[in-house]
């Protein structure tokens, strides 16, 4: 046998040298160091929103329901639509993360970790106006199936126990989502934090070092909670419309409902991802990982989602006029031509004629624009919501009970918490976990070097 | 017995070297990569994760549990609905959906747990934060006389560094 070269004798001898990182890392782990003024200021904005919907929601459990907006006969008001809104928004982290996976989409990579966070947030703010709108907030456990002295149980053939197993699945399943993608990043900030960060991510990141076991593994379960979320993800929103769409209101009892709630979910979830992330882009310099390619690529999703959602409205009134059943035909009359026409008007030109421009190539890649319209489709979106919910209940059959809904102001201050709600969170998120998926963006930056090499 | 550690810039040369090792007859070999390489994985052992029967055994029970959790109630307390049977099945599928999708995702989060072999609270000897950058290391336990030939194998396979895992 052949003694070992000289040199690999001393590299062995040689200690290894410290300090190696990669720039992915250091960009990345960047977004989450300090915090600027304006940080702070933002989380006062939120936090403060959500303390004054808090305030106005306890008077609310002392008072009862009556000084919301409800009174006969519309008794689902802002509390139902900004559910509805939020349980949206919550749809495009599955997506991008699920269903863009098994397509092998590869530029979801960039935004994929903050739209699984938004998902997490959002499903979290909804389910805080199930309590709120139940109204008798000790008694809101009563829609779990749990052994009870009267042994009584649910009612299963009721569209909201589906909701109540609809919302936790989702829930607990965008978590774990979550929180396994996050596995091998936290392991990446694990070995360069300090302090109580070091605490934190050595506990969360459960000893990862990205051996080959661990690795498999966790590509399996990825793979498979991908396959999980994707009919999830699918059914959920599915699940709300039929809360709707199993009654008998004019304007609510369609087939084309599941769909038609799906897509604007999408739609919704995708604005609100560019509502975010245009901003933190921006603010922490993130253009070379979140390039205008994916802004784009997600204005495509806006335009291909805005023409679905688009002939749902309009199917909807060719079936009001089709079916010729004289409620269904005025209850989409007075949607259009009655006392709530301002939000239809502003639900149709926002969710299915402005994001009509992004046909053009110069529109998708101007981010101020994209920015802009996310915004009007997030307005248009909740106003969707409220055009389905209220003018359905305010103008049933007998025209001797319509009554008209306006929202009270502590309704509308719980609304506007909700905004808060969600904003602390995600603001809590930048500054604690990585932004972007770094081993994710390593897997391509690799993949690229191997190639740069002439492999 | 020794550990030798490589050190590697590109994954097809790890899985090149763990495959030779392995064909030599090595078979304690550990991989380190910053991101997930199915072919490194695969180099060091082509047997599947195991991931997927903790799914299945998950997602059947939840279809299980999600039939059986409904027909049960609806019979043991009895509320006459649109003339319909205690035992609907239509509406009850969408809890055994909703159930199959919970209980399958939280077996397969165990699944990652077990296979995975997380938590794992003690670190290899050989890990250091170069593989949470963009190195991949390759761990292989030897022979003492074995060192010379394992340092040229290595390096043939464009290892950047060679060196002995201090236990």
């Amino acid at each position: 046998m052949t003694p070992p070269p000289a040199e690999s004798v001393a590299a062995m001898i040689r200690p290894t040298p410290v300090a190696h990182d990669s720039q992915v890392n250091r960009d990345l782990l960047r977004v989450m160091e300090g915090a600027s003024l304006g940080y702070f200021a933002l989380v006062a904005l939120a936090v403060g929103a959500m303390l004054a919907a808090g305030g106005v929601w306890i008077w609310q459990v002392y008072e009862g329901l009556g000084i919301a907006g409800y009174k006969h006969p519309v008794f689902w008001g802002a509390y139902i639509v900004t559910f509805v809104f939020w349980v949206g928004i919550a749809h495009a982290g599955t997506l991008i993360s699920a269903i863009l996976y098994l397509f092998r989409a590869k530029w979801r990579n960039a935004i994929n970790r903050s739209a699984e966070a938004m998902t997490v947030f959002a499903v979290l703010t909804a389910a805080q106006f199930l309590g709120i709108h139940v109204g008798r907030i000790w008694k809101s456990y009563f829609i779990l199936p749990y052994p009870n002295q009267r042994a009584l149980w649910v009612n299963f053939k009721s569209p909201l126990l589906w909701d109540t197993f609809a919302i936790t699945t989702y829930a607990t399943i965008s978590i774990v989502f979550f929180y396994v993608g996050l596995v091998p990043d936290l392991a990446i900030a694990r070995d360069r934090a300090t302090g109580w960060r070091k605490l934190l991510y050595t506990v969360l990141s459960l000893g990862w070092q990205g051996t080959s076991k661990q690795w498999k593994a966790h590509n399996r379960t990825v793979l498979h909670l991908s396959g999980l979320a994707t009919p999830l993800v699918l059914s959920v929103h599915s699940v709300v419309s039929w809360d709707f769409a199993m009654s008998i209101v004019p304007g609510w009892h369609a087939t084309i409902f599941a769909p038609y709630f799906v897509a604007g979910a999408i739609f919704s979830g995708f604005a609100m991802v560019l509502t975010m992330m245009i901003p933190v882009r921006r603010i922490f310099g993130l253009e070379a990982y979140i390039t205008d390619y994916h802004f784009e690529n997600m204005s495509r999703f806006l335009l291909l989602t805005s023409i679905i959602v688009g002939y749902a409205y309009g199917a909807e009134y060719f079936m009001a006029w089709y079916s010729n059943v004289e409620a269904e035909q005025s209850s989409f009359w007075l949607r259009a031509f009655g006392p709530y026409w301002v939000s239809t008007w502003v639900m149709i030109l926002c969710n299915g004629v402005f994001p009509q421009l992004l046909w053009f190539k110069r529109l998708r890649t101007n981010i101020p624009f994209l920015f802009v319209l996310s915004m009007l489709i997030n307005v248009g979106m909740w106003f969707e919501r409220y055009v389905i919910i209220i003018t359905g209940l305010s103008r049933e059959y007998d025209p001797a009970v319509w009554g008209i809904y306006t929202p009270s102001w502590p309704e509308l201050v719980i609304v506007a918490g909700s905004f808060g709600f969600f904003c602390q969170f995600f603001l809590l998120f930048l500054k604690v976990f990585p932004v972007v998926a770094i081993a994710e963006v390593k897997e391509l930056e690799i993949h690229a070097r191997a190639h740069g090499e002439g492999h | 017995m020794p550990q030798l550690l490589g050190v590697f810039e590109q994954p097809d040369h790890v899985a090149g070297a763990a495959r030779r090792l392995r064909d030599r007859g090595y078979t304690e070999i550990e991989t380190f990569s910053p991101s997930p390489f199915p072919e490194v994985d695969d180099a060091v052992d082509e047997k599947p994760s195991g991931v997927r029967l903790f799914t299945l055994i998950g997602g059947l029970a939840g279809v299980v549990t999600g039939y059986a959790l409904t027909i049960w109630m609806a019979n043991d307390w009895q509320i006459m609905l649109g003339g319909k049977p205690f035992s609907s099945i239509p509406p009850y599928t969408i809890i055994a959906f909703e159930l199959t999708i919970l209980f399958g995702g939280l077996m397969t989060l165990i699944g990652l747990f077990v296979r995975g072999g997380l938590p794992s609270f003690r670190m290899h000897p050989a890990y250091s934060q170069r593989f949470s950058a963009e190195d991949f290391g390759l761990v292989v336990r030897c022979r003492e006389r074995d060192v010379p030939e394992i340092d040229a194998l290595l390096r043939d396979h464009h290892a950047m560094e060679v060196s002995l895992v201090e236990a």
